[in-house]
């Protein structure tokens, strides 16, 4: 699955084709909290939730999208933002079956991850097939930080990048 | 000094009570480290276990579900309380109920003073 071309591509954070692992995981968040701090004028709360719900998605993915694979698949993860909305979606995306066959996870250390993402987010939904799952992820009264340079000004950071 | 994504985690004694103390993350990658080391303050039988997330700039649900079990492990036998502060640790602590369950404060001073109740 591969992101089609956007037209600026300062317009969003997209990661595609990442390997479906903790360690990939922990990296993207880094770099999406580090690109959400510089477009958004985030409070301290709002900052930590976004980034915290995203991460419950990403480990969700690493941890269990591939259970049943010889080894790891891959995520995709995109960030837009609607700006006459004010809203911020994040999407994250598997090619596994994590949601079909290990639909709650059983071991008490676990199964926080979903409620944590309902409690972070104004609207989170679930859409699993048997060829993998997305999560969508949507906030609310988010708004950029200005800029005096026009929106055409591109910076490599928000340009979509393969991980492999 | 931690990178943004490692944990830096260590143990000392305040009279009965061990205190972990925890710097960074804590997510799946560094999760498995406070389990080891709660179970490490907890090998001893002290009065309790204080684990301080004061210092934390992130803590995944990962991390969340080893305090959960922690606490499921130790006590009565062992009283485990967790201080944690700030959007990052005790916001999504109490979001998801897990304050209702483990005994949370803002604070190592407070958390200490109730421990000595």
């Amino acid at each position: 699955m591969t992101d089609a071309g956007q037209p600026g591509c300062n317009a969003s954070f997209a990661k595609t084709g990442v390997t479906a692992a903790p360690e990939r995981a922990a990296q993207i968040r880094r770099e999406f909290s580090d690109w959400l701090r510089g477009r958004f004028t985030l409070d301290a709360t709002k900052a930590s939730d976004v980034v915290l719900a995203v991460n419950e998605a990403l480990a969700n993915a690493a941890e269990f999208a591939y259970v049943t694979a010889q080894r790891p698949g891959v995520m995709h993860v995109r960030a837009d933002y609607d700006g006459d909305a004010a809203v911020l979606t994040v999407t994250v995306t598997d090619e596994g079956a994590w949601r079909n066959t290990n639909p709650q996870p059983q071991h008490h250390r676990r199964g926080r991850g979903i409620p944590l993402i309902h409690a972070l987010t104004d609207r989170a939904t679930f859409d699993s097939t048997p060829t993998g799952t997305e999560v969508c992820l949507e906030w609310d009264h988010i708004f950029e930080i200005p800029t005096a340079l026009p929106a055409k000004a591109t910076r490599a950071q928000d340009c979509e990048s393969r991980i492999t | 000094m931690t990178s943004p994504t490692s944990c830096a985690i260590e143990q000392r004694s305040v009279g009965e009570i061990t205190v972990v103390s925890v710097t960074g993350t804590v997510d799946m990658l560094t999760a498995p480290q406070l389990e080891q080391a709660i179970g490490a303050a907890a090998k001893d039988s002290p009065a309790a276990v204080v684990v301080d997330l004061g210092a934390v700039e992130f803590l995944a649900s990962a991390g969340m579900g080893v305090l959960v079990a922690a606490h499921g492990e130790l006590i009565p036998a062992v009283r485990f309380v967790v201080v944690a502060d700030g959007p990052a640790t005790s916001r999504p602590l109490k979001l998801v109920g897990i304050a209702d369950v483990v005994d949370l404060y803002p604070t190592l001073d407070e958390a200490l003073a109730a421990l000595a109740t």
